[in-house]
């Protein structure tokens, strides 16, 4: 084990300290040496500047064993009833007695992940981060969720996150949604698991030739610390629209490594955050154009309250063979207090010529008049703040083609702020 | 009934009304004329309830009930509507939503039950046909990409729909041609009736020639300097407000 770290701090230890893997496990074997080589992201690494993870996480919790009885009854009680194919994993171990049957669903298959997929492989040499590293060498149990070419599902695919009820620990839960060629698939995510340990999650999302992809997560509390990684390959004419909600998440860092690598890709990405209290929520994303005449657009949506921290990053990278690449990025914060903060990054990596991408960051606070104008109608103050913080961050789920999710989502957003506006304090 | 009594308002540190006293009944429709700079916007920000606008002195009355303390939401649950000279642009709220919050946050406030969907919507549409109003812009955001007649439209249905005891129009005319003048004035005085008083602001006698007043007030300086019937309205029209300008100097 080549733990070659100066220094650990005593989360690095923790983590370096409990590794163990069979003789077969070759590539998680890889990515053990490769988080040992980097160790725990600090400011001092450029795609972390804004998110000091290392400092943030001073010990590392242990690591969350496969659930037993008793966790399975606890992550159970929390499962409602909905009208969705559900894939249930606790403390990110997939669970096949919790998710639901499909294998009556035509074109459907739900079965373990394997590390040696060759469509994880090349995912995750897509990508490369310390902390998608530490997933693959610690994540066990996780699932494949794969939807056969020409294969269109009309019901939402719900991955559930939930915990064991085992308090602080290690989670590291990973999963692969693949959809075959020209095959089409909405999937919610939704991250409830417990608000104590850390948390260090992937999905992966591959997207064959002509497939079309609908995925949102839902993130409403979650880890103390908590990393959730995307990784997606969009193939030729592949469409993936990409969103989140975030709310009440402690210490959030979500990074997505997007490739659209076959032509006439599309990839829309989105998301809708609200922070309060000292919460801290990091977006920072790669958008690689690696084929020519990809489209992609990118709009995140942050509503900063109290003494709250947002963070946006995104990089377009457009290689010199990716020509007429188009591209846009959008990140805009709402200061809702004077002692929140939004820091936004947008870059734009272009070595081909014939290209219009463009990019714009921008913070503000609610328009007074606006609000004058509202209240003039007589709706109250607090109302019209909630109306207004509403409009301005469902915008960013307008991107979602399916009806179902894109409603389903916004009216979490509503439920989120309530009917009478109470996000942070407002005087 | 509106009551305005020896009003001292300053934006900025910068006086801008100087004891203007001014009544209307119910019933009564009043026109207040004047040039650029007079004070006549600030008069009607200052009546809803604008927070930036400091009253020094002086008080705002509606049917006996002083404004001084409320909010301008309240104002507006207490009957008072502002048709604005520059209707704001609200992205990302569809027009029926607003108007939904608007109608139910009112009724609220007056302890009324909130309209059902189908009663709101019916009313909407009825009120919006005699408006000209398409349906589909309804579904738009609030005056969001609209045109000048359009967002003075879409004022008038908001006053039709929320039927305030009083209603102050502020340059409505502004930025209107002949024909969506015509259908505004029209939808104002389909609402004019004993119960409800309308304060009519304008530079011009134009629009007085579509909505009649029953009183015309000369503003200047931030006051009244004078008082009349319909007929002095045509006269500012001859001689513009140069005599005023000259009184007060």
């Amino acid at each position: 084990m080549g733990a070659i770290l100066q220094n650990p701090t005593q989360a690095e230890q923790d983590l370096l300290a409990s590794f163990s893997a069979g003789k077969a496990e070759r590539e998680r074997k890889a990515a053990f040496d490769r988080f040992a080589n980097a160790g725990l992201p600090s400011r001092r690494v450029e795609s972390w500047h804004y998110t000091d993870l290392r400092a943030k996480l001073r010990t590392a919790p242990p690591r969350a064993k496969k659930p037993d009885a008793a966790a399975l009854a606890h992550a159970k009680d929390k499962l409602g009833t909905v009208d969705r194919f559900r894939i249930v994993t606790v403390d990110g171990f997939f669970s096949r007695e919790l998710s639901d049957e499909l294998s009556a669903v035509p074109g459907v298959r739900l079965r373990p992940l394997l590390e040696d997929d060759l469509r994880l492989k090349r995912l995750v040499q897509g990508a490369g981060d310390a902390l998608l590293d530490l997933n693959g060498a610690y994540a066990e149990g996780g699932f494949v969720l794969e939807i056969a070419p020409g294969g269109r599902v009309d019901a939402v695919f719900e991955l559930v996150a939930l915990d064991g009820g085992t308090g602080a620990q290690g989670r590291f839960g990973r999963g692969l949604v693949a959809l075959g060629e020209n095959s089409r698939a909405t999937v919610l995510e939704t991250r409830g698991e417990s608000g104590e340990g850390f948390s260090d999650s992937a999905l992966f999302l591959s997207l064959g030739r002509g497939a079309e992809l609908d995925y949102a997560c839902r993130t409403t509390g979650g880890a103390a610390v908590e990393v959730q990684t995307i990784v997606a390959r969009l193939e030729r004419d592949a469409r993936l629209r990409a969103s989140a909600l975030v709310a009440g998440a402690p210490f959030l860092r979500r990074q997505l490594f997007v490739s659209c690598a076959g032509e006439n890709a599309e990839a829309h990405l989105s998301g809708g955050a609200l922070l309060r209290g000292r919460e801290h929520v990091d977006t920072t994303l790669t958008l690689t154009h690696d084929a020519p005449s990809c489209i992609s657009r990118e709009t995140f949506k942050y509503v900063l309250a109290d003494q709250a921290e947002g963070v946006f990053q995104g990089k377009i990278v457009v290689p010199p063979h990716a020509q007429k690449t188009d591209g846009k990025m959008l990140c805009r914060g709402l200061l809702l207090s004077d002692e929140a903060s939004m820091s936004s990054k947008p870059e734009l990596e272009i070595f081909a010529d014939d290209v219009a991408c463009g990019h714009g960051a921008a913070c503000a606070r609610l328009d007074e008049s606006q609000l004058f104008y509202m209240e003039s109608r007589g709706i109250p103050r607090a109302e019209a703040q909630g109306i207004l913080v509403e409009a301005f961050a469902a915008e960013a789920f307008d991107i979602i083609d399916d009806e179902e999710l894109r409603d389903l989502l916004k009216l979490d957003l509503k439920r989120l702020l309530g009917t009478n506006f109470h996000w942070g304090a407002f005087s | 009934m509106l009551e305005i009594e020896n009003l001292h308002v300053s934006v900025a540190g910068k006086k801008i009304l100087d004891g203007l006293s001014l009544k209307v009944a119910d019933g009564e429709v009043a026109a207040i004329m004047g040039p650029n700079g007079s004070g006549k916007s600030t008069l009607s920000y200052v009546v809803a309830g604008r927070p930036d606008y400091e009253v020094s002195e002086g008080s705002i009355k509606l049917d006996g009930v002083d404004l001084a303390e409320k909010s301008p939401a309240e104002r507006a649950a207490l009957g008072l509507f502002l048709v604005f000279q520059y209707p704001l642009e609200i992205p990302g709220v569809t027009t029926m939503t607003f108007l939904k919050a608007a109608i139910n946050a009112q009724r609220k406030a007056r302890g009324e039950d909130e309209l059902a969907t189908p009663d709101f919507m019916k009313k909407v549409r009825e009120a919006a046909k005699r408006l000209n109003i398409p349906q589909d812009m309804l579904k738009r955001p609030v005056n969001f990409g609209f045109s000048g007649g359009e967002k003075k439209r879409m004022e008038i249905l908001q006053m039709a729909l929320l039927e305030p005891k009083f209603g102050i129009l502020d340059e409505m005319d502004s930025g209107l041609d002949i024909d969506a003048l015509r259908v505004c004035a029209e939808g104002v005085n389909a609402l004019r009736s004993k119960e409800r008083g309308l304060l009519v602001i304008t530079h011009y006698q134009r629009l007085l020639d579509y909505i009649t007043p029953d009183t015309v007030h000369v503003m200047h300086k931030g006051r009244i300097v004078k008082s009349g019937g319909p007929e002095l309205a045509l006269e500012l029209e001859k001689s513009g407000y140069a005599d005023y300008a000259e009184e007060a100097a």
